[in-house]
């Protein structure tokens, strides 16, 4: 007999496609509003369309696949320093 | 009458000395009665504050000295209202503590960073910067861990150093120039050895670069309580510090990008999640050292108004992690996950404070930060201000998403447990309408600004623009989630600056000990053959002379000895 998924394992996989969508349409409405709003930035680079958008999609792929490779230098054990 | 002379007592007294002296009260006054009494010191603290008003205040003449111990502007003020802001909230989410030892320490570490934001000089500032070290570290000694004792010590190691150096710079500067004030420094001069120590005393605390081990070493070996309170002081006394002596500093704009940005990818993969805020503090208060290196008037607002709004929500942060942790015991990424449930209003609040801190538009950190961002656009450099658009990508990662996620959702929750005691609750329930207020009405925090603010966050430009990055980098997240590309939480520690004293210092340095440790028991070994030799001679020489009778004693040898040896230097001399 295969164990029933606990509230919170159904809560989660609940949430998660609703909350996708959520997040996919407001992205939508900012590429949108890109072209319809005059945006400015501080510096001209900001000035290019969907500067914000693909510096900020970018950046965070960047730091996570930074962090994968830290991890194979600077992640020890938890009681590495414990001698 | 009364209320003269009452005030009149209160303007001799620099703000957050009265929290020091209640603070000797605290262990005979029992629980409860003890935290109105801590709130009510708070309170007289802050109508002190508030009724003396800017000027100097209380000078004391000592050795042809003046120490300036009550200096309030501008600048003190708005540092000064956060800091009883934060000492009140302290008091009311550690409103369970039935123990009085840690609140006496949060007490008298709030009144002393208080006290130390209105020195008026070097020396008195120097008294107040050690007394929050001395203050501050029983926090974490509280925690009674071997880990945390171990830190503790090692904390205070670098505070005392950091306030020693402040005491050798305040002395070069005074020699040289026969005043201690504290206010804005130049390098260069013929004191520049001072103001160079002065610099580090101050970077130390401010946790830059390779000086920043301590905090992410201590902060969160701190106990639930403690952590909260160690978060507001004694590195926003420092940007303070700075913001004072340093502004406009060109080398402090590339030391806080460098700050933006490293503990960034540190905190990616850091499994302890207040490490993981410890990190982000670390990248927060770079923002605000960049801001103090532009040193024109918005930037300086900037960094001020940035300390001001941070301390909130980084204690909003690391109350709703010290919330989980009093209640399920640990804080370790890979061991938590599915809280949501049980905690549902720990949960809110923490989300509240990662969008405050990840700078969405109507939470308190976007007003703040707008200002330096747009600071930073007119100085004209487009690369450090790369480095921190990008930097604010990564607290989006770390504090916005990382913390939240990891805690509250992720996985099935391993933990029977319910939401965090009442008092807890509150003050992050305060906090987190002060993060949302801010963010909706910045006026009030605009106008207790260093300078005239004539700004407007909210335009077309700057929402939109700030919500493309965050949406998108989140859009970012939920790509590698969904594609489990996502690095998994491991049980690890992720090496840091402190990492040198602590590994690599004993790695060098037991060998070279050892050395030297060799070196000087051949030399001993050689020493004590030599004397025992020459000793056997006098012996043999005692019993078997060349010539005449035996000699009897030891003393009498010696002395034969020694009138031979004038004998031998009289002849020299005469020949």
């Amino acid at each position: 007999m295969r164990n029933k998924p606990k509230p919170t394992t159904k809560d989660l996989q609940a949430l998660g496609r609703p909350f996708t969508i959520f997040m996919i349409g407001v992205g939508v409405v900012l590429l949108v509003l890109e072209f319809i709003l005059h945006r400015h930035g501080e510096i001209a680079a900001e000035d290019f369309p969907l500067f914000p958008a693909i510096f900020g999609f970018a950046a965070f792929l960047f730091i996570v696949q930074v962090g994968k490779w830290l991890r194979m230098m600077i992640m020890r054990k938890e009681d590495y320093y414990d001698d | 009458m009364t209320e003269q002379v009452v005030s009149f007592a209160i303007s001799s007294w620099p703000p957050g000395l009265v929290m020091i002296l209640a603070a000797f009260a605290v262990p005979w006054i029992p629980h409860v009665a003890r935290q109105l009494w801590m709130l009510g010191a708070i309170a007289l603290s802050v109508w002190g504050l508030i009724s003396t008003g800017a000027g100097v205040h209380v000078v004391w003449q000592v050795m042809g000295l003046d120490l300036v111990l009550y200096r309030a502007d501008n600048l003190t003020f708005p540092f000064a209202l956060v800091f009883h802001i934060a000492a009140a909230l302290n008091v009311i989410y550690s409103w369970h503590d039935r123990k009085w030892s840690e609140h006496m320490a949060s007490l008298s570490y709030a009144g002393a960073a208080i006290a130390a934001v209105h020195a008026g000089d070097l020396i008195t500032l120097f008294i107040w910067w050690e007394a929050t070290a001395v203050t501050s570290v029983f926090l974490i000694l509280a925690a009674g861990t071997q880990r945390a004792q171990s830190a503790a010590m090692r904390y205070l190691l670098f505070q005392v150093l950091s306030g020693v150096l402040l005491l050798a710079g305040a002395a070069v500067i005074a020699s040289h120039s026969g005043s201690i004030t504290f206010a804005q420094m130049q390098f260069g001069g013929p004191d520049n050895v001072g103001i160079w120590l002065i610099f580090i005393a101050f970077g130390i605390k401010a946790a830059f670069p390779f000086l920043n081990g301590w905090l992410q070493d201590a902060y969160p070996e701190a106990t639930a309580t403690g952590t909260v309170a160690l978060s507001a002081f004694t590195t926003k006394l420092a940007i303070y510090a700075l913001a004072r002596g340093f502004a406009g500093t060109d080398m402090l704009i590339w030391i806080g990008a460098a700050m933006t940005a490293l503990p960034v990818f540190f905190a990616v993969i850091e499994n302890d999640l207040r490490r993981v805020l410890a990190f982000s503090l670390n990248n927060q208060l770079g923002f605000m050292v960049v801001a103090v290196g532009i040193g024109t008037e918005l930037a300086l607002n900037g960094a001020v108004a940035h300390a001001f709004v941070h301390i909130i929500y980084k204690a909003l942060l690391f109350m709703s992690m010290g919330a989980v942790l009093h209640q399920v015991g640990t804080i370790k990424a890979s061991a938590l996950g599915g809280l949501y449930r049980q905690m549902p209003f720990t949960m809110v609040c923490c989300i509240i404070g990662a969008m405050s801190i990840s700078a969405f538009p109507l939470f308190s950190g976007f007003v703040a930060k707008s200002l330096t961002m747009s600071a930073l656009g007119d100085t004209g450099l487009v690369w450090v201000y790369l480095v921190l658009l990008f930097a604010s990508a990564g607290v989006l990662e770390h504090s916005g998403i990382k913390i939240p996620y990891f805690a509250f959702f992720a996985h099935e929750s391993k933990h029977e447990t319910g939401e965090a005691p009442i008092g807890m609750r509150v003050a992050m329930g305060i906090a987190a309408v002060l993060c949302i207020g801010i963010g909706i009405f910045p006026a009030p925090l605009y106008a207790i600004l260093p300078y005239a603010v004539d700004y407007h966050p909210y335009d077309a430009s700057h929402v939109t623009g700030q919500l493309q990055l965050l949406i998108f980098a989140m859009l970012a997240f939920i790509f590698l989630i969904r594609m489990k590309l996502y690095p998994p939480e491991i049980p690890s520690v992720v090496l840091n600056s402190d990492w040198f004293y602590r590994r690599l210092a004993p790695m060098v340095g037991r060998p070279v000990l050892g050395l030297v440790m060799r070196v000087w028991n051949v030399t001993v070994n050689m020493i004590t053959w030599y004397r025992d030799m020459a000793w056997t001679a006098v012996e043999r020489m005692m019993h078997a002379p060349i010539s005449g009778p035996t000699i009897p004693g030891r003393a009498v040898m010696v002395q034969a000895l020694l009138l031979a040896l004038l004998l031998l230097l009289g002849y020299l001399l005469v020949g």
